[in-house]
């Protein structure tokens, strides 16, 4: 198996909105899901539809693997690409590429993620943090009063 | 406790359809646990409140971060922990645990929370707080799950050490970080920490002393990094090094002792930040003496003030140099020289002025050699390559 799964040259991705990624196997190292793809064909070409991730996203997850799977790049290079690559993005581009991480099951690139997210959210009020997050409350304003009572051991 | 979730598999369509753009919720707990992980335990833990999705989550985390100075009043902070100790989810082990208390900690509190930890299989603490060695359970030093350690116990007296525990056993260790410790002797006059722990790789030692300044020995078979960090001359007056796996030794402070050992041309990369006394009671040649030792180094990083400590060895450009004969790079960081050292540069310096100098020379000697400045001393650079001519040269500013 070994040998023909390295004969593969060219993987092609297919993003939710239909465009189209050439990239080389170890560009798609990381990244679980492709991973089982390609384990269960055989072919010269693998051609992988990844509708949960659209291009811009899927761009920018490819760029990141291509910087750190470079052997020429030096650690400093790295980091100060990272420090880049979150600065350019809004709050909502980091939710979406966690997404994709971890529907592409990316260990290093979710953890990425999740770093940045957490920086934006450190020290930030309950509030903020569910605007942040878009999340709807599902509790009463009486249950939300309880807990806080319940917990207010962390709210000081 | 892990919450049913749907699988949404066409989630780009279910968006569209509510349009729901929680899409964090939807995530996994492992995914949002990581979020969690990054935070400081106590924000972790008022993301309770966001919603049922997130009432319970902060229980399964496996990385604690307990900050003392994160709470207003120490009583805050000795209930908080507490709490999350009773409250977080007994099942999920314990990864990480960074605790720091700088002040004074209660004894029963520092037993009950390490304790916990070692019960819970942890692999990685940090610890810094301010108690007695004695107040720590005897479980943490023969903990058979932890990996790393850094360990910072502050002394109730101010500039004191803490004696660094005899019996230690912690197989599974591969890196330990000690700070402000002294290490006691054995019986052949030495210090020999670090011999049971078979699998370290990594050692950072800062600030610490060997008690009446003797040999300190660092015996490890595995060990293939080592920092240590000074603050003062006379910590210990050699380092005797039974490594046979070490590749990378950084050295930040005072170079006063002799550096010995079997396989030191194991060493292949070397960082130096070297510094001197007020009044040295030694001459600077130790930091010569050093290179001369490390036979095998093909990679050398330095301060300039480092080069400027070399520098003050006597007629240094005529000296014999057999070293770096392997170096392939030098890289040289800019460091301003501090007051200390700019002192001896300036004396050294000025004593070799010949007399009648003029007034130019003394105004550029001077603003070679003052505090603050960070010149690379002449001729130094090339004395180093001198065996290893085509090695790279980089010289950061």
């Amino acid at each position: 198996m070994a040998a023909e799964k390295s004969s593969i040259k060219i993987i092609t991705l297919i993003a939710a909105d239909g465009s189209v990624f050439e990239v080389e196997p170890n560009i798609v190292k990381e990244m679980k899901t492709v991973q089982s793809y390609i384990d269960e064909l055989d072919q010269n070409t693998v051609s992988i539809p990844l509708p949960n991730v659209f291009g811009n996203d899927l761009a920018m997850i490819i760029e990141y693997c291509k910087k750190h799977a470079s052997e020429e790049e030096t650690k400093e290079a790295k980091e100060e690409f990272d420090f880049e690559f979150v600065k350019r993005m809004k709050s909502d581009d980091k939710l979406r590429l966690l997404q994709a991480a971890s529907y592409l099951n990316m260990e290093s690139f979710l953890q990425f993620m999740a770093k940045a997210i957490a920086a934006e959210i450190e020290n930030q009020s309950v509030e903020f943090v569910r605007d942040y997050f878009q999340i709807e409350s599902d509790f009463t304003p009486e249950e939300e009063a309880e807990l806080r009572k319940e917990n207010e051991w962390a709210f000081k | 406790m892990k919450r049913e979730r749907h699988e949404h598999n066409n989630h780009i369509e279910n968006e569209e359809e509510n349009n729901n753009n929680d899409i964090i919720s939807d995530l996994p707990d492992s995914v949002l646990l990581h979020i969690l992980s990054f935070l400081k335990t106590k924000d972790a833990v008022k993301t309770c409140i966001l919603s049922t999705r997130w009432k319970n989550l902060w229980k399964h985390l496996s990385i604690l971060t307990l900050y003392s100075s994160h709470f207003k009043t120490l009583r805050d902070f000795f209930k908080f922990v507490s709490r999350i100790l009773f409250l977080r989810d007994d099942s999920t082990a314990i990864h990480t645990l960074d605790l720091h208390r700088r002040g004074i900690i209660e004894p029963h509190l520092l037993k009950k929370i390490i304790k916990y930890a070692v019960s819970h299989n942890v692999q990685q603490l940090e610890i810094d707080v301010g108690c007695d060695i004695q107040h720590f359970p005897t479980c943490l030093f023969s903990c058979q799950t932890l990996t790393s350690l850094h360990l910072y116990v502050r002394h109730r007296i101010s500039g004191q050490r803490t004696l660094f525990p005899n019996s230690l056993n912690l197989p599974s260790l591969t890196n330990l970080s000690l700070d402000s410790f002294a290490f006691p002797i054995e019986n052949d006059g030495r210090a020999n920490p670090f011999s049971a722990m078979k699998r370290l790789n990594n050692l950072i030692i800062d600030d610490c002393i060997v008690l009446d300044a003797q040999k300190l020995c660092i015996s490890s078979d595995r060990l293939t990094d080592l920092t240590i960090q000074t603050t003062f001359e006379r910590c210990f007056c050699e380092i005797e090094l039974s490594t046979p796996s070490l590749c990378t030794f950084d050295f930040i402070g005072i170079p006063y002792q002799k550096l010995r050992g079997s396989h030191l041309s194991s060493i292949k990369q070397v960082n130096f930040d070297a510094n001197i006394m007020e009044n040295p009671t030694k001459p600077p040649s130790v930091l010569l003496s050093w290179l001369l030792e490390l036979t095998g180094i093909k990679s050398l990083r330095v301060t300039s003030t480092t080069l400027q400590v070399l520098s003050l060895v006597p007629n240094l450009l005529k000296v014999e140099f057999p070293s770096l004969c392997n170096l392939k790079s030098l890289k040289v960081k800019r460091k301003e020289i501090s007051y200390e050292l700019s002192k001896s540069l300036l004396d050294a310096n000025f004593a070799k002025l010949p007399t009648g100098a003029s007034y130019t020379d003394v105004v550029k000697l001077w603003e070679t050699f003052s505090e603050g400045s960070s010149s690379i001393p002449d001729g130094i650079v090339d004395f180093l390559l001198q065996n290893s001519p085509s090695a790279e040269v980089d010289i950061i500013n």
